[in-house]
Order: C-alpha cells, then structure tokens, then sequence
C-alpha cells in the first residue's frame, strides 16, 4: 500500500466512523424528542377560564374568548407559538406569506395557502375573507371599528347589506388572491389583519350571532357550547399543521366557564381540573403555589386612573399631577392583588419596544398636598367612578383614600360591570375621575395611544378616551405616527417621546402592570405563554 | 206583688262583689297594655332578646366615639402600610405579599398576611383585627352596624306608616280605592323581594333618583332605605287591610258612621287603635326582616355601596379572604344572625304578649 492509499484509507475509515458517531447521536437525539413528544400525551386537557361573551369570530372580544378562538380560527397572518417578545412577530396564518405592501402603505396584497379546508371539509374562498369583514359590519360586531380605514367600508358601515360592496377587497377566488386597499395609511393595519374578526368564515355564515357552530381553519373545532356553562374542543380534521401554525397535544379540551375565582381554582387545587387562568386571590396565592404549577401571565395591560380633563377639579394640571405623586403604587400592588403586578407611570407596558420608563412622579405626599392648596383645589368634591368587580373597587377604594389624604372630598360610586365603560364614556355624565384598564387588543402603540388619548377620536357615546385628553401637539404627533408602516427604532423612539409629552400632562395616573397566574394541577407540564394569546396549547405535556 | 227591678243596684250581683264574697279577694279591672306587660314580663327569652337588640343599637350608636377616642382611625381609613405594636411587638397591619424583584425580574410569589384581632392588646386598635386595606375591623363593624340598623329601622317605620295608610284607606272606603291599593299589593307581591329590590336598588345607584324635586345621589343610604321600604309594604298592608275590613262591620264603627263621623276620624281613631296591637308586632318583625334584606341586597352589591360599611357588604369583602382571615365575614355575619334573631324573638314575645290567638308574621 502506497503512502497515498494508505492515507486515503485512513481517512476513509475516520469518515465512516465520523460518519457513524453522527448518525448514533442523531438517533439518540430523535429518540429523545421522540419520547418527550410522544410518550406524554395531555389526552384531554380539562380547563377551567372565566365567563366568556361570545365563539363567534365577529362578535368574541374577550381574551377568554380569544384563548380559545386563536386554536379554532385561522387569521391571514398570525403569531409565532414562542414565549416572550418573539410572540409578537407577525407570521403568515391563512396567507401564504407576508404580504407585499405598496410604498404608499396603502395596498395589501395577501394570496391563500393551497388545499386549506374548514372543519366541515368545506374549501376556503378568497371571497370568504371579504364576506367576514362584511359580515362584522352586519352584526354590528364590537370589533367592525378597526376596518372603517379599507376604502368603502365607511361608506358600506352606513347602510350594510349582504349584498352590498366593500371596493376596497379585491378577491379572486381562483387565483386566491386578497387585495386590500386602504382610505389613508394605517399603521397598525397588518396586526389588525391578525385580530380574529378578520378571521375568514364560509359565505354562506348567516350575520346572527352563532356561538361555537361556525367552521374554522384552526387546529380544533368546536365540539359543543353550553352557554355560561361550558365548551369542548376537538381536533379539527382538515387541519394540516405549517411551520407557523403548528397541532395542539391535547386530542380534546374541555372547557368549564366558572365565574368565581375561587371556586375556579378550587377545580384545579382538588383534581378536578387541570387548568385555571382565574385570578387566584391574594391570600390564596401560597396555597394555590404548594397545590399546583403557578404560572405568571406577563400580558401587556396597564391600570390606570383617568382624570377627566374637563372637569374640576381635573381641569387644573396641578390637581392631576397632585394625584400622580399621591399614590404609592409599590403599595398599591400589594393592597389590589397581593402584589403580582409592577409599579408604573407609563401608559405603555413594559412589553413594549416603544416603552422607555418613566418617573415624572416620585411618590410625595406632602408635595401633593401642596399642589392641591396651590390650585385652590383643596375640599373639592370628586366622585371616583369604578366598575362591580374586586380588584376595581379595592383599587378605587385606595385612589379614593389617596384623594382624600391630599386634601380633596372623594366619594366612590360603583357602577355593575356591564354598564361601567359605556357610562363612564357619555360625555352627559360628566364623570371625573376613575378606575379603568387597558389590555392589549394587538400590538401596536396605536392601540393605546390612538384609542385612549388621541383627542381627535373622542366621542360624545363610547368614547374610550375617559380623560377627554385633547392636546393638539400630541394629537398631531399620534396622527403623524399612524402613518408609520414599519416600528422601526425610530418611530418607537417617537412613540416614547408622545408619551411624555402626554404624561407630562398627567391625564391620566398609571399604577399597575398587573401579571396573572394561571395555574395548573402539577400533572401538566411543557407550560409555555404566547404573549398576546396566553397558555399555549401547541407545547402543553403530561408529565 | 214583685218587687221593682230598679230597686237592685247593678253592684249588688256584680262579678266582683260575687268574687269578693267567695274568696274575700277584690278584683281589680286592668287595661290591654297591663295585661299585655304583665304577659311580657314574664317571657324572659323575649326581654332578653330585647336587651341584646338593645346593647347592639347602643353600641352602633356609640361607633364615632369608639373610632375617634379608642381606636384613633375612620372607617374607610387605610393603614395597609402601617406597623401597629401588639403585646409591644411592631406587626404590619398587611404583610406579606408577592414582589418583584427588578434584579431577576421575576415574582417572588408569597400569601398575603393580615392582621388578625388584637383584643385589646394594641391599645384599642385593630380589637377585630384588619381587613385587606388596612382598615379596622371593629370601627367597620361598628361604623356597619349603624348603617345597616338605620336602614332596617329606618324602612320599618316608613314602611309600616305607607303600609297603614293604604290599609286604612282600601280598608274603610273598600270599592275601587281598594281594588287600586289591593292590586297594587298584588303587583309587589307578584315579584320575589329580594330580586325586585336588587332590579330597583341597582337601577338607582347608576344615577340615583332625581324626579318630583327630590335629589337622592348614587351611594346614599336613602336608596337602600327607600328600597326597602317600598317592596316591603304589601307584607303588612295586606293583613293589616284585611282586619280592617273586618272591623269596618263592626257595630262600634257603625255607630260611628250612624253618628256623623268624618271617614278621617273614623279610620284614626276607632279603627286605628283597633290594629295598634298587630301594628306594633309587625313593626318589630320588619326591623328584622329589613336587616336581613338590607344585608343581602349590600352583598350584592345594590345596597349600601362600598368604601361605607354595612354588614352586608362587610361579608361580601370578607368572603374574598374566608381561607385565611375568616373573622372578616364571619363576625359581620355573627352581627346579623345575632340582630335578628333578637328582634324576631322579641317580635314573638310581643305578638304573644298582646294577642296569644293572632298569627301575626312578616313571610316573603
């Protein structure tokens, strides 16, 4: 043997023993994953959520209802199934990719995957797009708002039939295209084309109200609904998982609708249950953590106290930045819900590239008090205005011992749940002060600062800007930003500074980025968070 | 020849002297309210009912003393982040809690920790213990009791005075005011109390009652009471109207008529007295069953509106802690169970007291 064949030998050897090594550690590998995945099947996953409002894409707008609906229906685009920021990242669901954008931000063009299927075996239709955005306008959905920007909606809002044109969607069910053209660019508008009322349904989906009856495209379908009582999920079998849109490991998910906190976690803390999203109450917290898996949820949400701008004695900036320094909100965590929640003054959450911290208001008492005196506002009466719900009245009870420290006359008026927005939201009740919180719909800081505190948005019914904050330099800005197609650095560095600005004019007082527990018997593992939708239940395992 | 009648005084067979011969004892006439006492008195179950109903009002009463010199705080005060020192150790008021700690950023998730009764051993304060804000138990309950004993007491009267009113008219001029009043009675009737009073009371707390000049805010105690008192009036206008009719055939009340008397006087002074004895028996069954309806309707949230205290809400915020600070509902509910009880049992004792034979009770 030549030096060269003996080399070449050799190295012929090193290869298929290198070779060899790989293909062991490969099969080691793939038979762990194998056993992870396999072995430990959740079965049926029995949870337990709170009362929801509806199952029907173009009415639901509760996160209940949304945990449950993102498994079932299928959005043009979507969320990556990763915890943490990456949850936010826009992926395409129904559409075959992202879609391309005109340079005036004002055309959208999407086209379906191929071979997708409703959960009836029923094929999906570029039309059936078309038909879900009509079909919102028709049943007046709570969530039509958002497409009033695609160009004839507005118009089509006004006198909706089923018959009737919304020009601004072009579909062509052959080529499986969907165009979108917008009235004036929107910023927020492919996240908006991720909310599930834009989830496509058959055409032939009539506009009333259909809980848990209507097809979808997600990777389960609903098996049954009792209303306030209960729901069960079932695999969907058209579904045919994608890189984005993966399978959810329960074969079945049954859902109890429980009201009561604790009776919730009670289900779970005694088998009964394996899941509850209920918020546990304090002292129940070190119970319910020796009992089970505590979870926290990090959503993004902020408790705030709006301060009617209006109204005396809010009309003066003195009284509101009184209040700002007044509350102790590291004391308030504890006092509302035993302390899962962080401290803030932003109106933007911490989940937020646009959040930059803010400490315009250092907690002072005797500078609050000194405020209110220099503003004559001292024995003013306020009525705090708050909703029927523990943690509402706990916290308003506090704002209100909070005002009454600094020299003002408070008292609270506690309105029932279901009333509560709408009321405080009529500009005929000149409401000056109160409780109210924001969760996320999608993100974007659009939906705060466009929604909440962009005075050119305010209305006379509805409104949801509870501060009447009008400011014609941020509302300029706002209005500028809304343009913005892309949260580039830049634009969220602008984001920070309008809510400065804004903040600087204390409308409203931020106390609380409140996380919450979910919690699970301790049979359940693989427990991951998707930001914007919660407990996910593509990962979930059995341990 | 027989000797005239008229010769013989009417003492002269009298009952008494009859009695007085036979057993040498003078028998001396005693008024309905001797007789009613005499048989009270002797219930001693009833009186001490009355005494505890009694130390309960006194002590509500006294509520503004005992916060402003015994335990220094209001009702709505918050003290959550205050030490207090029980037997000379400094205790938070509320400890405990989960947190956030910025340098793992994570929670640190832990129970929260409030301070139970310190029976006198923190000079007066926290003697019930706190609440979840801090705020003193005792001074609550106190602060509770007078409100929910206002508005029981309060509706009773106002509810009895309509009650009579009604009756006294439906029940003298019968025809068609009683058929209105009487179908009015059956339109609350129809409806169970509770539930009306929960649809009425949450209607007003959204904008309180601003109709005919009266100015009644979201939050007053007035709605509460004036709640109470409306669904409440069928319950004793009904029978009370009923023993009016029943009266209104009686000769006296003929007389009456037969001699002039205006319906006015007729229904205040003949027939009203007639009805004193159930009235006063009804009026103190329905201190009782108002309590309970103002306890039940503030825990549903349609009464006596949070942060002010009644009983009723004090059970509702305490059942939010029943695993780990149970005294918080159970004492306000020891509260109730306690008032009626003793007013129910007083209420007994009167109504055997003042007529054995009537079935005088407020069911609903």
């Amino acid at each position: 043997m030549t030096s060269k064949r003996r080399w070449t030998w050799l190295l012929g050897v090193l290869a298929i023993a290198a070779g060899l090594s790989m293909m062991v550690a490969a099969y080691s590998a793939a038979g762990t994953k194998h056993k992870t995945a396999a072995t430990k099947p959740i079965g049926t996953l029995r949870a337990v959520i709170d009362t929801i409002d509806y199952l029907d894409p173009q009415q639901a707008y509760t996160g209940q209802s949304w945990w449950a609906m993102w498994n079932v229906y299928e959005t043009l685009l979507t969320y990556r199934h990763v915890d943490g920021p990456g949850g936010y990242k826009l992926v395409p669901g129904l559409a075959q990719s992202l879609p391309t954008v005109s340079r005036n931000g004002k055309v959208y063009k999407f086209k379906l995957r191929k071979g997708l299927k409703y959960s009836n075996g029923a094929a999906v239709k570029a039309s059936d797009f078309k038909w879900a955005i009509k079909r919102g306008f028709l049943a007046t959905g709570q969530g039509v708002g958002f497409y009033t920007d695609i160009a004839g909606a507005e118009a089509y809002s006004k006198n909706p039939t089923p018959q009737g044109n919304i020009p601004g969607i072009i579909v062509n069910n052959k080529k499986r295209t969907i165009v979108i053209k917008l009235a004036k660019p929107r910023g927020d508008f492919l996240t908006i084309l991720a909310l599930l009322f834009a989830a496509p349904v058959p055409g032939n989906t009539g506009p009333a109200i259909q809980n848990g009856s209507i097809p979808g495209t997600g990777p389960y379908k609903f098996a049954s609904y009792d209303p306030n009582r209960s729901f069960v999920m079932v695999r969907n079998p058209y579904f045919k998982a994608t890189r984005f849109i993966p399978r959810g490991t329960p074969n079945r998910v049954e859902v109890s609708l429980i009201g009561d906190a604790d009776a919730a976690t009670q289900r779970v803390a005694s088998g009964q249950a394996d899941y509850s999203n209920a918020a546990i109450s304090p002292d129940r917290i070190a119970d319910a953590k020796s009992k089970g898996h505590l979870v926290l949820r990090d959503t993004a949400n902020t408790y705030y106290f709006w301060m009617n701008i209006r109204e005396a004695p809010f009309n003066k900036l003195k009284v509101r930045q009184a209040v700002n320094m007044a509350i102790d909100r590291k004391q308030m965590q504890t006092d509302v819900w035993g302390g899962l929640g962080k401290a803030t003054q932003n109106v933007l959450p911490p989940t937020y590239p646009s959040y930059k911290k803010l400490s315009l208001y250092p907690h002072n008492l005797t500078k609050a008090k000194q405020l209110i005196t220099q503003a004559g506002a001292k024995g003013a009466t306020v009525k705090v205005w708050t909703r029927n719900v523990t943690d509402a009245v706990r916290a308003a009870t506090d704002y209100q011992g909070v005002l009454n420290s600094i020299g003002l006359n408070a008292s609270l008026t506690i309105l029932p749940r279901a009333t509560y927005y709408t009321t405080i939201g009529n500009v005929n009740t000149h409401a000056q002060t109160g409780w109210a919180r924001w969760l996320e719909d999608y993100p974007h800081p659009l939906d705060w600062f466009d929604v909440l505190l962009n005075g050119n948005r305010i209305t006379d019914q509805d409104n949801n800007n509870f501060a009447w904050y009008k400011n014609k330099k941020t509302d300029k800005e706002i209005e500028q930003l809304k343009k913005q197609p892309v949260l580039t650095p830049a634009v969220n560095a602008k984001w920070a500074t309008v809510e400065k600005q804004i903040m600087q004019q204390a409308p409203w007082a931020p106390w609380s980025n409140r996380v919450f527990p979910e919690f699970f018997t301790k049979q359940i593992g693989c427990i991951h968070i998707q930001r914007l939708y919660g407990i996910d239940l593509a990962r979930l395992c059995r341990k | 020849m027989a000797e005239p009648a008229t010769d013989l005084t009417p003492l002269e067979d009298s009952a008494e002297l009859l009695a007085a011969e036979e057993h040498e004892v003078q028998i001396v006439g005693r008024s309905p309210t001797y007789l009613a006492w005499r048989r009270l008195r002797r219930n001693y179950v009833a009186l001490f009912s009355l005494g505890v109903f009694i130390v309960i009002v006194t002590a509500c009463s006294l509520a503004p003393v005992y916060a402003h010199h015994i335990a220094h705080t209001g009702p709505n005060t918050i003290h959550s982040s205050e030490q207090v020192r029980v037997n000379g150790k400094l205790r938070k008021v509320v400890g405990g809690g989960s947190f956030y700690d910025a340098k793992t950023n994570t929670f640190v998730v832990r129970g929260v920790s409030i301070l139970g009764p310190t029976w006198w051993h923190a000079d007066g304060r926290f003697v019930l213990g706190s609440d979840s804000l801090g705020r003193d138990v005792a001074v609550r309950m106190l602060y509770g009791g007078l409100n929910s004993l206002k508005i029981g007491i309060g509706s009773a009267f106002i509810c009895s005075f309509l009650a009579i009113v009604l009756a006294l008219i439906a029940g003298y001029f019968r025809g068609w005011p009683d058929w209105i009043i009487s179908r009015f009675f059956d339109l609350i009737w129809a409806f169970p109390v509770l539930l009306l009073a929960i649809a009425i009371g949450s209607a007003l707390q959204v904008n309180g009652f601003h109709h005919f000049g009266i100015n009644i805010e979201p939050g007053s105690l007035w709605i509460p009471l004036l709640v109470i008192s409306y669904v409440l009036i069928p319950y004793i206008g009904r029978p009370l109207r009923g023993q009016i009719l029943s009266l209104r055939e009686k000769e006296f009340i003929e007389a009456s008529v037969g001699q002039g008397a205006s319906p006015l006087r007729i229904m205040f002074s003949d027939l009203l007295p007639n009805i004193a004895s159930t009235t006063l028996v009804f009026f103190t069954l329905i201190i009782a069953s108002n309590i309970l309806t103002e306890a039940g309707l503030s825990y549903l949230g349609a009464g006596v509106q949070p942060p002010n205290p009644s009983w009723g809400t004090l059970i509702a915020e305490g059942q939010d802690h029943i695993n780990t600070a149970p005294w918080l509902a159970i004492i306000p509910g020891l509260a109730v169970v306690t008032t009626v009880l003793a007013m129910n049992i007083f209420g007994d004792g009167l109504r055997d007291a003042l007529d054995p034979r009537a079935k005088v009770r407020v069911e609903h």
